[in-house]
């Protein structure tokens, strides 16, 4: 009796330990492609946001012309009205091409081997003891409108055209195929007879005056377009000059649209640099002072400027060097063999730079400390001053950092999010391109994230290396791929666009208006947190403060809230004091008069 | 019926209610003399355990109050993650491991307290927790951004007489001098690390264990199945 008990009851425990679920729930697996855009709340998690960009063109070098082939490793892209150029490095060529306004398509152009010398340059043009108009490894191209006084104020550079000593077509192959990118550059030894050959051959090919009226005779032959539209492009672009940083070359040649070259900048002299020094440009801008700011390799002080003679004047937006007392006291404990395995406490190193419209430098930063930016130290993009401090506005909930959260674990998340290049919209509006996730960071004026999207993969909308992007218009922006070669296309959706919109009525004062566009992203977006910021500031001009605490209070913006929480005190106060002082009053004198007329009374019957 | 109200008529009027009264009333002069109040306290009974639970319980529903009413402005509460069982047992827990912790080292240095007025002690230490963090939710209703510090520095205030009182009682309960008091913290609340220590360990093992008897369990069922 007893032993059937038993074998019941664990039979019974079998059945109950069986019917348990024997395998935990598995765990949620990471995935990227959850969401594709979205904002950070104030939270500071990721929350899911329409697009406000979508993907309407991937392009090889093919597809915009059979003639390019495949893009090997290219560095840069710069857009500038309708036309796109292409650093394609690997290929030591630049590629012109347009978006076709008709059908929407992107043509070629031209393509970019080299660049033409007069006699006037040619001494500027000198590369490993010759004069060499080839472009070899060239990493970013800025283009910049020219009007005809700023032109005026180089003077003629149109001499006559360097002739090459020899054959003209073997020296060009010769420049095409050089292959030692590290070739000392000794321009003194071969100075004298190079230019010496030039001044008495100096005659034919192109007339002195006309370059700019008159197109040249195309300076790459054997790639010249003969498409009518194409010319037609040329001829209205006349008055941009070309900034190409010829890396390799270890020089930033300024040339017309023709590719006449009116200045060189090269080997930078001054004290602060190395004796043996080599100035390799990756990343070039020109302002309207036709200053060159250059990121280059090996400088760590800030961004290099040039005058508008390539003079080099001084280093923009050097960077202090802050180190923590943790990390200072950590650096005494350690062994001499540590520290040196360690990263070095040297000045922050720019990656890139862009210019806006009003003249400032955007640039960004890769090399930063993830600690730094976990603490809210350490600031990847830059907005440079003339005098090269940071006025970027930080007022957001978090920095503009990219990724808020990362791990080192995660394969597909791997680390802080590194920028490698930013562009400034009209509307003070920038777009950060984070390597690392192949994501693009769009943030308002103020700081606040608008929108990221974007990714590592193989759909569309994602990458493999995104390496640099500008936009074609204030809609499209178009981001290279360096491993694929591709040339990807966004285009700004409704949702993108009412923001834009949104932001713009709100600056230019319209706020009620703002308003009302804000209220039609909350149906597309209910966890837009600006969104509600924007609305409620609506309603504060409108004096409905209640209102405006309950949109501040969903933002969880508290500065505003306080603004808005004061006038609503004020207002109820305002209503309520009367009663309050007449409350108070019968207080006071209520018990008084009643004690007086007890009193009184009292009196009168003791009387 | 009329038992039952007349019962509890009878309560209110009895010697325990007014014991309890008194008791619960003698936490202002504790707060303001500190040094006689927690003296008397234990020594001439001048406390209750009654009252002792009232203010814990009341230090419980402040926290909790001043989570939930506190203004927006100076309450970054995010609701979504919000317990109210985390948050009581964040102020219940501690509290308890704090009385055990200090009976233990005090027994071991001579201290006259027993564990109950240890209790009462740290209770009554509550007191200004309460009577300044309850107005304080209010206040924090009716002020902006800018005046929302007084919030900030009254709250802080309260948390320093708090923490002043509850060193008065370690003095006082046990009878020490300031620097064996001082000592006699400092090892409870290292002893306060150790017994959290001891706890986690002993679930820790305890979960293993039972993983251990549960997978050989598994194991059996695999080689019959």
């Amino acid at each position: 009796m007893k032993t059937k008990r038993i074998i019941t009851l664990l039979l019974l425990l079998c059945l109950v330990i069986t019917s348990m679920p024997l395998t935990a729930p598995t765990a949620l697996a990471e995935d990227d492609d959850e969401w594709y855009t979205y904002t950070y709340s104030y939270w500071k998690e990721e929350t899911a946001s329409p697009n406000a960009y979508s993907v309407t063109n991937t392009l090889y070098g093919m597809d915009i012309d059979p003639e390019i082939g495949n893009l090997n490793n290219p560095k840069g892209l710069f857009c500038i009205g309708n036309l796109l150029f292409i650093c394609d490095t690997g290929n030591n060529r630049i590629i012109e091409a347009y978006k076709d306004e008709e059908d929407g398509l992107y043509k070629l152009s031209r393509i970019i081997y080299q660049v033409n010398v007069s006699t006037t340059v040619a001494d500027a043009m000198q590369y490993g003891g010759k004069v060499d108009n080839t472009l070899f490894q060239p990493t970013d191209i800025f283009v910049k409108p020219m009007t005809e006084e700023l032109r005026r104020s180089y003077g003629d550079y149109l001499g006559d055209p360097y002739i090459y000593p020899g054959d003209d077509s073997a020296t060009e192959q010769g420049g095409d195929a050089e292959p030692t990118p590290t070739e000392e550059p000794k321009e003194d030894a071969a100075d004298e007879t190079e230019t010496g050959d030039s001044g008495e051959s100096g005659d034919g090919g192109e007339s002195g005056e006309g370059g700019e009226a008159t197109p040249t005779p195309t300076p790459v032959p054997q790639q010249g377009p003969k498409k009518d539209n194409v010319v037609r492009k040329q001829l209205d672009n006349e008055m941009y000059d070309l900034f190409i940083a010829d890396k390799e070359h270890k020089r930033v040649i300024h040339c017309d649209y023709n590719l006449n070259v009116i200045n060189v900048v090269k080997n930078p002299v001054d004290d602060t640099l190395p004796k043996n020094y080599e100035f390799k440009p990756n990343k070039i801008v020109a302002d309207n002072a036709l200053r060159v700011y250059a990121q280059a390799d090996g400088i760590n002080s800030g961004l290099m400027e040039f005058d508008q003679k390539g003079e080099f004047t001084g280093y923009v937006g050097a960077s202090k060097v802050v180190v923590s007392l943790a990390r200072k006291i950590w650096r005494k404990l350690q062994t001499r063999a540590q520290r040196n395995r360690s990263t070095q406490f040297v000045p922050t190193e720019y990656n890139n730079l862009s210019l806006d419209s009003k003249g400032f430098i955007y640039a960004t930063i890769s090399a930063v400390d993830e600690q730094d930016l976990w603490a809210g130290t350490a600031t990847p993009i830059r907005k440079l001053n003339a005098m090269g401090s940071d006025i970027l506005i930080r007022n957001g909930n978090s920095f503009p950092i990219g990724d808020l959260a990362w791990s080192s674990k995660l394969p597909s998340v791997r680390g802080a999010s590194k920028f490698t290049d930013v562009i400034a919209f009209e509307n003070e509006t920038y777009a950060c391109l984070d390597m690392t996730r192949g994501k693009i960071f769009v943030y308002d004026f103020q700081g606040n994230l608008l929108y990221a999207f974007g990714g590592i993969g193989f759909t569309r909308g994602r990458f493999s290396q995104a390496i640099a992007m500008d936009n074609l218009d204030e809609e499209t922006i178009l981001v290279l791929d360096t491993t694929r070669g591709t040339i990807t296309e966004f285009s700004m959706t409704r949702y993108g666009k009412m923001i834009n919109e949104a932001l713009q009525l709100y600056k230019t004062g319209y706020y009620d208006e703002s308003a009302k566009v804000w209220n039609e992203i909350l149906q597309f977006n209910g966890n837009f947190e600006l969104a509600y910021v924007g609305i409620g500031r609506a309603l504060l001009r409108q004096e409905q403060y209640k209102e405006a605490m309950g949109y501040f209070e969903s933002a969880h913006d508290i500065e505003n809230y306080s603004k808005a929480f004061q006038k609503y005190r004020e207002e109820v106060v305002e209503k309520y004091i009367f009663y309050a002082i007449l409350a108070l009053v019968a207080l006071i004198f209520i018990p008084k008069i009643i004690r007086k007329i007890i009193k009184v009374r009292r009196e009168i019957k003791e009387a | 019926m009329k038992k039952f109200l007349s019962a509890i008529a009878g309560f209110f009027h009895g010697e325990s209610w007014a014991n309890y009264k008194k008791t619960l009333r003698y936490a202002f002069y504790v707060i303001l003399h500190p040094f006689d109040g927690f003296w008397d306290l234990t020594h001439e009974k001048r406390g209750s355990l009654a009252a002792a639970n009232t203010i814990t319980i009341l230090a419980v529903l402040t926290h909790l109050w001043d989570r939930r009413f506190a203004n927006f402005m100076v309450n970054n509460t995010r609701w979504s993650e919000f317990s109210i069982w985390m948050n009581t047992l964040g102020i219940l827990v501690p509290l308890l491991i704090w009385v055990t912790a200090n009976w233990c080292v005090t027994t071991l240095m001579d201290g006259k307290g027993r564990f109950l007025q240890i209790y009462m002690g740290t209770a009554y230490a509550f007191t200004p927790y309460v009577i300044i963090g309850l107005p304080m939710i209010l206040l924090s209703n009716v002020v902006t951004k800018e005046e929302g510090v007084f919030y900030t520095y009254f709250n802080i205030f309260a948390l320093v007489w708090s923490g002043f009182l509850i060193l008065c009682a370690v003095l006082m309960i046990h009878d020490y001098s300031l620097l064996k008091g001082l000592v006699a913290i400092i090892i409870s609340i290292v002893g306060m690390a150790v017994i959290m220590f001891v706890v986690l360990l002993f679930f820790s093992l305890l979960s293993d264990a039972v993983m251990y008897f549960v997978s050989l369990y598994k194991e059996i069922l695999f080689r019959m199945g």
